[in-house]
């Protein structure tokens, strides 16, 4: 049995039809807001360390996970990195075959302490590997809109 | 049955508003933060943690628990979170309490949060799979239709009627005038509450609580901890929660007998035997005001039916012999379901710490009790305080 197989005849006794009538706005946050403001905007990435800690989050926190402190500064990073881990996936969520396998990594972002998961662009997946480095690709600023797809991907340096 | 006594020693909460811009996490850590820093105490010496948040649904993040982990201190601690809906936010420093008490840990950091404005049109649609989906769902129940049948039966009872409960409401709007974390502070008169739009008989819009995005958290620790930590411990020295059946049609809705018997697990664990007496002062969850009536008789405060006649007579007035809801309750403060009921447990602490400030209630109180209730109205949770 395909985990995507569904049950359809739901006008038969057995099946009853439902779903959950809720939609979500979310609010960036502090941290967020500032961080997908400086993309969409300036282009520019943005981090924010706890003094206490000495702990470098990207992307922008408010807070400190250790110590609960409040942080208000951000410092810039140029948002070069390198590959952690990676993935490629063939499949879609249908479990339809994708027409190019996607390339997913962790990156390990300079002058942070955290790792930043997206897409690798520009490179075949044979071509990958941990440690490489890479840089981010950006939409054009009339397109960016503050979200985590105005970066493109990831790729090489 | 032997265990560590538990005291709260720290107490910290955010303002509570319609929509804030803070995602759920930046209002734990805020709430967390000042709990801390209200006793001086740092994450080094929070030796465990328990979260309570209401439905993942609200957020629109499943796993909340572990999502809201980072804002309540949870890295790298041994953390859990607990949830049985409405009641979840007395139930959290119960579950905390469990942990000091069983000796496992000295310290626990209770953070309670919720924003319930990501759900749109309003959290009301994530509501709707709480009820049974082949025999009820269809027939599109709102919790407003329950409360509604419930306050109905609780009235026709008794013979209450609708101006005679409108009175908690203008009074617990008031309270909250006081209340810096307030979202509905307001003086209002009865004809007010009367006059508002009707949503389903007999509740109006200000019979109800707002709901709301808000964290609130305290510290708890270990009776030789906290003597170390405050001079003012407030003890917690009895705890009780209980659950009815799961056939919400089936109860007797003129009387929460759940919470009679989480009250009854409270009282005996914390040697109370005359609750009228013994309970000074207390926040019983008030999401709509017949609720603190019906609570009140739920936990013995007030003989069945009778609530009402200590409301009309002045009693559970801040200045009165039984102050009920202090602090604006869930109906003046706001309602962000699991740190509602921690603002309750938060209220009592500062009331018999003598630091409510304009809050304060008069009598030095020494014993006062905080209760929430919740899942598919069902459940009952209590905790009994002392200094």
């Amino acid at each position: 049995m395909g985990l995507t197989e569904r049950i359809n005849q739901t006008d038969q006794l057995s099946y009853y039809e439902g779903q959950i009538p809720v939609e979500y706005v979310y609010t960036y946050g502090l941290g967020l807001e500032k961080f997908f403001r400086a993309i969409k905007d300036d282009g520019k990435f943005l981090a924010s360390r706890c003094l206490e800690c000495g702990i470098t989050y990207f992307p922008v926190r408010s807070f400190c996970e250790r110590c609960l402190g409040k942080i208000e500064d951000t410092v810039a990073v140029p948002g070069t990195g390198k590959v952690y881990a990676f993935t490629v996936v063939h499949l879609n969520m249908d479990e339809s075959p994708k027409k190019e396998p996607a390339l997913v990594a962790l990156i390990d972002v300079d002058g942070t302490d955290c790792r930043f998961l997206h897409y690798l662009t520009g490179v075949e997946a044979y071509e990958v590997r941990v440690g490489m480095k890479v840089k981010p690709i950006l939409k054009a600023k009339k397109d960016r809109r503050g979200h985590i797809e105005d970066i493109l991907g990831f790729q090489p340096a | 049955m032997a265990y560590q006594r538990v005291a709260i020693v720290g107490a910290g909460i955010t303002k509570f508003v319609r929509r804030a811009h803070e995602t759920g996490k930046e209002l734990a850590a805020q709430a967390a933060k000042m709990a801390l820093d209200s006793c001086g105490m740092t994450m080094k010496d929070i030796e465990s943690v328990s979260l309570g948040t209401a439905p993942d649904a609200f957020d629109g993040v499943h796993m909340k628990g572990e999502y809201l982990s980072d804002g309540s201190g949870g890295w790298r601690k041994p953390y859990m979170r607990q949830f049985v809906g409405g009641g979840t936010g007395v139930f959290a420093p119960i579950h905390g309490w469990y942990h000091v008490a069983s000796g496992m840990f000295d310290t626990c950091l209770v953070v309670c949060s919720e924003k319930m404005s990501s759900c749109h049109p309003h959290p009301q649609g994530a509501f709707k799979t709480i009820f049974d989906h082949t025999t009820e769902q269809a027939l599109n129940p709102t919790l407003i239709w329950i409360f509604a049948l419930e306050m109905n039966r609780y009235m026709s009872t008794y013979g209450i009627t609708k101006e005679e409960i409108a009175l908690v409401s203008v009074k617990n709007k008031k309270n909250a005038m006081d209340h810096p974390a307030a979202q509905l502070p307001m003086e209002i008169t009865v004809e007010d509450v009367l006059n508002s739009e009707t949503l389903a008989w007999p509740v109006n819009r200000l019979d109800i609580s707002p709901a709301s995005d808000g964290a609130a958290a305290i510290v708890l620790a270990s009776e030789h901890t906290a003597k170390r930590i405050t001079d003012k411990p407030v003890w917690i020295d009895g705890v009780g929660w209980n659950l009815d059946t799961a056939y919400w049609a089936t109860r007797d809705l003129y009387y929460p007998r759940y919470v009679e018997k989480a009250a009854r697990m409270a009282y005996e664990m914390a040697g109370i035997t005359e609750p009228k007496r013994e309970i000074e002062i207390a926040e019983p969850y008030d999401p709509f005001d017949y609720k603190e009536l019906h609570h009140m008789e739920g936990l013995l405060l007030a003989d069945r039916g009778k609530a009402v006649e200590m409301l009309l007579d002045g009693k559970t007035q801040r200045d009165g012999d039984r102050p009920m809801c202090p602090s604006g309750g869930a109906l003046g403060v706001g309602n962000p379901i699991a740190a509602t009921g921690l603002m309750k447990v938060i209220e009592i602490f500062l009331q018999l710490r003598g630091e409510a400030g304009k809050r304060q209630v008069p009598g030095n109180p020494r014993c006062g009790l905080a209760q929430a209730w919740g899942d598919l109205m069902q459940v009952g949770t209590v905790v009994v305080l002392r200094r």
